[in-house]
């Protein structure tokens, strides 16, 4: 094979120049290899041969049969081009035939037209005659719908010329008068309140293509009859008796008469309005009615505004808003604003009503006006622009702007009500007897009461209908944690938890009743603790109302639920300041109560011997001294707080005590001396320690005794180089808490332990 | 769950018809509203941007400047991490009202929080107030100071990313709470718990 051969001579003169380099066999190794990969793609390539000459004969073979085809089809296309010609043919004839059909029918529209005119203009003479003005007007209606221009065209071809001009004039002037006619008598039946007649000329109005008039007039009417209404309940709510069952809304409810006689109206005519003027044309209708809607809405909460005394409540609510910043101690500033907050509640459940009754209707308006602007439209662009037209409507009304002013005060005074009752609920907390003893620990009545006034005024601001309004309040209400409930808390916990002995269950008990006049620091012992439960349960009362308030709320787009639901976020993250709040307490309590007992608990670990004989160690085992006696103090400690505490918090307070107890216990071992006895001993007594402590809590401690353990290990062993069993790449799990100079450390307070032998370790 | 690492509440506020809407729309949807009509309330937008590679979450409050929904609006103050005050360059009232805005601001918002003054409408020709006016201004209330137009898209992204950004470097120097993905957390201003602290239920 020349390939081959080329190869090799190709090889022969690289071997030369590679043995210049030393490299030959690598090279030579390299080519082989390329040669062997080229033979196997030649390879490959041969028996690919057969195969494509198959291919090549089948080929050959179907080649006749393509000519075939192809002329086949030629002749396919030529028929196709033929019949379609044909087919052009026929239908221009059809298309001629077609437009010289409409002509003839448009003649014969013109014939009836022109037959149709002599007759109207005989019979609108006659029934205008007999006062038929149902007849006349419809006979003007029929006139009116031909297309006139045309009409005169004919006229001017037709012989019978001044025939056709005759009736025409005859109609128009018919036309004239009929709708001065029809003015007239609507106005004569608005005058004398014949509401047959008035609706009678209503429907006459559209068939003499007086459409804008018709409704103006008809809207100007019905407007009269609601300004009669509303001011007879006007005069009616400013009469009510203050012990009416109704009085303290009686402005809602009158605001709710005027809408519900608004939609009244809208009901019973919109039908025939559609019916008489075709759809589309509500909101024109509606404009004289809504315009009245205004001036007797204005009237109302003008009366509203001046009976309730808002002014001088949102002045008020200025006031207290002004002087928000840091919480007002004591009970005079209280006073002052409790009768304006007495007289708020009401008041803010009135608006509240009011602006849900206002919602009601706005949302009926803007239903029925939508789906008559639907209805009327021609086209999208059409539909689209004229809901634009109503909501522009809606929005300018100066209805719209006065509830959103109403909202607005409700919203302020909201705010005022919220503060006050929320500091009031402060200032006069008391400890709640349902506490006592029962699986809560003790609790004050403040944190339920205020989550009782925020839950409250959430739902209240809910009831109105408006989701900006209910956003605000929750924002305001999360404000108002931070701001007055944190603050009186941590206020509470500052004073700090009076350290010394004490029976809690008993000044607990002697505080509730009043019996006893608790010493002064027992008082503050039972408020700390109320206060460091109360800032347990505020956390879970946060995540109860945002639940709560997240499901009762209705929403009824995507975008209102997440507007929703970012401030009930902002809500529910107000817990991570009652958290601070929590763990600022619980530091306190850690170093009055717990640090300086568990010291000298602990401390008595140093006068106890760790170097001990076998004899010592056996009597020493019998008893456990030091330990017994540490675990019943702690009992003792915690039975003290279990009852008082909430689960909560009386785990965390055993997490801080064994903290203490361990940071203690270290530093003592750390001071004491010890024989391998005595390692022992210390590694019993951490045990109980720690069983005592982890069966004491749901939660996990036994953590915490890492360090001690590994203590108890290294002062337990027999030799110092046995460490290497704990130490090490043999250690296997065991990850050491100590740092090797605190291993030399603890192996240096074994006096049987050299040294030198501790120096030599390789740690 | 969502795939963040910030989240900013930026709040918007300033004269009705100052342009605060058509930022804001110019910003998360790339158009300038025609016929834009005043805002209702509060209007609530989310856009996410990236910024050193960290997807920061910015929740936009578009507030109505109408003095009939100021009680709904002032409520949106505390928890803003960001304040953009907006008046309309030309429009001389609109600047004129600033100090009423920094009083509401002073009021009602935290201490802590971001606030930016913005001169909108530079586009129109006839502006009133100079840029050095507003750049006065704001210096002397210790604000940040941009001028835009919404219309023709002019500092707009700028805007709203370099209060993404400088936000970011705050929530890094722990001036802020930093919020993981799954526990979104938001707290304006309250203390931040320590990781280190004692008593956090754990363990
Ligand atoms: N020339 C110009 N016009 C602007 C610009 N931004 C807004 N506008 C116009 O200003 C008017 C008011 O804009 P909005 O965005 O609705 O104002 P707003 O501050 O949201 O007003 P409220 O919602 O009532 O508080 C509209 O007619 C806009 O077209 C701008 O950058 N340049
Ligand atoms: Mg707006």
């Amino acid at each position: 094979m020349t390939s081959t051969e080329r190869i090799q001579s190709t090889v022969l003169s690289l071997v030369e120049t590679v043995n210049i380099n030393g490299n030959m066999k690598e090279e030579y190794e390299k080519l082989a290899q390329e040669e062997e990969a080229v033979n196997l793609r030649l390879e490959s390539l041969f028996k690919r041969q057969c195969h494509i000459e198959g291919k090549l004969r089948g080929m050959t073979k179907v080649l006749p049969n393509l000519q075939i085809v192809h002329s086949d089809a030629q002749q396919l296309a030529e028929m196709i081009t033929f019949t379609s010609t044909l087919a052009e043919n026929v239908s221009a004839k059809v298309r001629q035939l077609d437009i010289a059909r409409s002509r003839a029918s448009d003649c014969q529209q013109r014939v009836h037209d022109l037959l149709d005119l002599q007759l109207c203009a005989e019979g609108v003479k006659a029934s205008l005659h007999s006062e038929d003005y149902e007849k006349a007007a419809a006979h003007v209606h029929r006139f009116l719908a031909m297309d006139q221009h045309l009409l005169e065209q004919t006229a001017d071809i037709a012989e019978d010329c001044t025939n056709v001009t005759n009736s025409f004039s005859l109609l128009q002037d018919a036309a004239s008068q009929l709708r001065s006619v029809v003015n007239l008598r609507f106005d004569e039946a608005v005058r004398a309140e014949d509401l047959a007649s008035v609706e009678r000329f209503f429907k006459l109005f559209p068939l003499l293509g007086l459409h804008d008039e018709g409704l103006e007039k008809f809207s100007n009417y019905l407007s009269t009859k609601i300004a009669d209404t509303a001011n007879g309940n006007l005069k009616t709510a400013l009469s009510t008796q203050a012990s009416d069952r109704r009085a303290n809304i009686i402005f809602a409810d009158t605001l709710t008469l005027l809408f519900e006689g608004i939609a009244r109206i809208i009901e019973i005519h919109q039908p025939l309005i559609e019916t008489y003027y075709g759809p589309g044309r509500l909101l024109r209708a509606l404009g004289p009615l809504l315009r009245e809607c205004d001036v007797q809405l204005r009237r109302i909460v003008a009366e509203l505004q001046r009976c309730r005394r808002l002014e001088a409540l949102a002045q008020a609510a200025r006031a207290a808003q002004a002087g928000a910043g840091p919480r007002a101690e004591g009970e005079e500033a209280q006073e002052g604003a409790g009768g304006e907050v007495r007289q708020l509640d009401p008041a803010l459940g009135e608006l509240a009503i009011a602006h849900a009754r206002y919602a009601l209707f706005e949302r009926f308006l803007r239903r029925r006006l939508a789906a008559d602007a639907d209805a009327g439209a021609a086209t999208d662009a059409d539909r689209r622009a004229r809901l634009l037209e109503v909501d522009a409507a809606l929005a300018r009304g100066d209805t719209c702007r006065r509830m959103q002013e109403l909202l607005s005060t409700y919203l302020g005074l909201e705010r005022l009500f919220m503060v006050q009752s929320v500091r009031k609920a402060i200032a006069l907390d008391a400890l709640d007897d349902a506490g006592a003893g029962a699986a809560g620990g003790l609790c004050s009545s403040a944190v339920d009461d205020v989550f009782f006034i925020l839950r409250k005024c959430i739902r209240r601001a809910a009831s109105s209908g408006s989701l900006d309004g209910t956003c605000a309040v929750i924002n305001n209400a999360g404000a108002l944690l931070e701001e007055e409930l944190c603050s009186a808390l941590r206020a509470r916990l500052r004073q700090g938890y009076p350290s010394g002995y004490l029976d809690l269950t008993q000044a607990y008990n002697s505080v509730l009743a009043g019996r006893l006049q608790p010493t002064d620091s027992e008082q503050q012992r039972v408020l700390f603790l109320a206060a460091l439960n109360n800032a347990d349960s505020a956390s879970e009362y946060v995540e109860t109302l945002v639940k709560q308030v997240s499901d009762e709320i209705p929403v009824s787009t995507p975008m209102e639920r997440s507007k929703l639901d970012s401030c009930l976020h902002g809500l529910s993250s107000s817990t991570s300041g009652i958290k601070s709040v929590l763990d600022y307490g619980i530091q306190q309590l850690r170093a009055s109560a717990v640090k300086p007992r568990v010291g000298p608990w602990v401390d008595s670990f140093q006068s106890v011997s760790h170097q001990l004989s076998e004899d010592e160690f056996t009597a020493y085992e019998a008893d456990q001294p030091f330990v017994q006696t540490l675990v019943r103090n702690l009992h003792g400690l915690l039975e003290n707080f279990k009852e008082s505490l909430t689960p909560g918090n009386y785990d965390t307070l055993v997490t801080i005590l064994t903290e203490e107890v361990t940071i203690h216990l270290e530093k003592a071992v750390f001071k004491t001396s010890f024989n391998r006895l005595g390692g022992l001993v210390l590694d019993k007594e951490v045990r109980a320690l720690a069983s005592f402590l982890t069966s004491s809590t749901s939660w996990s401690v036994r953590d915490k005794f890492a360090r001690l353990t590994q203590m108890a290990t290294l002062l337990n062993l027999e030799k110092v180089t046995e460490i290497s069993d704990y130490w090490g790449s043999s250690t296997g799990p065991l990850t050491w808490r100590l740092t090797p100079s605190e291993i030399r450390q603890v192996l240096a307070l074994r006096v049987d332990f050299r040294s030198d032998d501790i120096k030599r370790l390789k740690l | 769950m969502e795939d963040y690492k910030f989240l900013f509440k930026v709040v918007l506020v300033g004269n009705a018809g100052v342009g605060k809407t058509c930022l804001v729309r110019r910003f998360t949807q790339g158009l300038f509203p025609p016929g834009q009509g005043a805002t209702i309330g509060v209007d609530f937008m989310i856009k996410t941007v990236e910024i050193d590679n960290e997807k920061v979450k910015l929740q936009i409050w578009d507030t109505a400047g109408q003095e009939r929904f100021r009680s709904i609006t002032q409520s949106y103050y505390r928890s803003a991490h960001a304040l953009i005050l907006v008046y309309d360059i030309s429009c001389q009232p609109t600047f004129d009202c600033l100090p009423d805005w920094l009083r509401e601001i002073e009021e009602y918002a935290s201490n802590k929080v971001l606030r930016v003054l913005v001169g909108n409408k530079i586009d129109r020709e006839d502006r009133e107030i100079p840029t050095h006016v507003g750049e006065d201004f704001a210096q002397r209330h210790s604000m940040y100071y941009l001028e835009t137009s919404a219309k023709e898209a002019e500092n707009v992204e700028k805007l709203f990313m370099e209060i993404a950004a400088e936000l970011m470097e705050q929530a890094r120097s722990k001036e802020l709470p930093r919020y993981e993905n799954n526990s979104p957390t938001i707290n304006g201003r309250t203390t931040v718990i320590g990781d280190s602290n004692c008593c956090s239920r754990m363990s």
